[in-house]
């Protein structure tokens, strides 16, 4: 008697609901999705239980990095451009359409003035290979960043001033930082941490 | 892997009609879920899910910071100051003034965390015990934070937000050392001589 061999299939899986979860969760990053901007320099935040959120916009963020060095940034492209020419103006300086453009496009940028224009006349992918030296702050000698706060409240006057300093910057560069931003009548602002639970049984007043 | 699986096609019959092929309709999912995966990745890498929090500092108006020294000084019994040393270190001064010839065997050096908390805690419990609140109603316990050059911006935050989980909420910043806190802390506040 010949065997009854039931047809060979190629094994198949049902991956249509597979296919369902894999959608919805690409579908739930895709909403969420907010990227991370480019950065003049990687800094690492120390952590608090400050539960207050960074607001998303009418920001102006001074960076400390690792070594001291000060970057500056304003989050609106439109801001930017105006900002520059706030300073140039104040400054004597002129920039040419395409040096405010490139601008536009930094998130943030740590460059004296003079070597500012030399930066922006870099094709675009070299300019984020340069080490940025950081605005000057010196209290005593040059500093250039309470000008840029100036240039940059000009441009918009909602701007709330949030600092973000990396955990091994030097308390002196902070100093120098809030030295400038007193010298412009700004006496209130963010440190930008990152969030850290609470001890144990900690309640805060307001609940 | 991205073919039609057929399956029970028709099988010809001597009968001379021609038959459309019976296709199935499924079709295999593989390389779109493979897509799908490969998008979520994507995204999951590239978000940033924890928002950063920040915490307000307020600084005083210069003008207004000399008008408080030269009206209302602190007296050194009512507060904890606090050094912020070089690698990490936190030096206390509880209720003496840093001239008093006692400062040396008081000032206590203690790391962040518990440590430093707990310090806190004892200062904040004794003084608010031993005095009473003033006219405007405030716990008479104070804390000045004096950090030195070599301290750094980590133990800044870490000390403000110290202040936010012990409640103290008077404190002030003052990065000016006198004479005889220098004298104090002497070496502890140099930068660390390299090491050969």
């Amino acid at each position: 008697m010949a065997k009854v061999r039931p047809k060979k299939h190629p094994p198949t899986t049902d991956m249509t609901a597979m296919t369902d979860v894999a959608f919805l969760l690409l579908t739930f990053f895709i909403m969420t999705a907010t990227f991370k901007s480019q950065e003049a320099a990687e800094i690492d935040t120390p952590s608090s239980i400050s539960a207050i959120k960074v607001p998303d916009d009418d920001i102006l963020m001074i960076s400390i990095g690792t070594e001291g060095e000060v970057f500056f940034g304003v989050d609106a492209q439109p801001d930017r451009i105006r900002m520059l020419e706030n300073i140039a103006e104040s400054k004597g300086l002129t920039f040419t359409d395409a040096q405010k453009q490139k601008f536009s496009y930094q998130a943030s940028f740590g460059f004296p003035l003079a070597q500012l224009k030399g930066w922006l006349d870099l094709p675009g992918p070299e300019m984020g290979l340069v080490k940025q030296p950081g605005i000057p702050t010196d209290s005593t000698g040059v500093s250039e960043l309470a000008d840029w706060v100036y240039a940059a409240r000009k441009a918009n006057s909602q701007l709330r001033i949030a600092i973000k300093g990396d955990n091994s910057a030097k308390f002196p560069t902070f100093k120098n930082v809030l030295a400038n931003l007193q010298s412009q009548n700004i006496n209130k602002f963010n440190l930008v941490t990152d969030s850290e639970a609470p001890p144990a049984g900690w309640r805060s007043d307001s609940e | 892997m991205a073919e039609i699986v057929e399956s029970g096609g028709g099988n010809k019959k001597g009968d001379g009609k021609v038959r459309a092929k019976k296709m199935s309709t499924r079709v295999d999912m593989t390389p779109m879920v493979d897509l799908g995966f490969l998008l979520i990745t994507f995204f999951m890498l590239a978000t940033t899910l924890s928002k950063p929090t920040s915490m307000t500092l307020t600084v005083p108006d210069k003008d207004e910071e000399k008008k408080e020294i030269e009206t209302e000084p602190l007296k050194a019994s009512k507060v904890l100051t606090v050094f912020l040393g070089r690698n990490d270190d936190v030096f206390l001064l509880d209720g003496i003034a840093s001239d008093d010839d006692k400062a040396p065997d008081e000032l206590k050096k203690v790391r962040f965390g518990p440590e430093l908390r707990q310090g806190i805690f004892v200062s904040q419990k004794r003084i608010n015990d031993q005095f009473e609140k003033d006219e405007e109603g405030n716990l008479p316990f104070v804390v000045v934070i004096k950090p030195t050059e070599v301290s750094t911006y980590k133990n800044v935050v870490d000390i403000l937000d110290e202040m936010a989980i012990t409640k103290t909420k008077r404190y002030a910043m003052v990065d000016f050392l006198s004479e005889s806190e220098k004298k104090l802390l002497g070496d502890r506040i140099k930068p660390e001589p390299a090491v050969k």
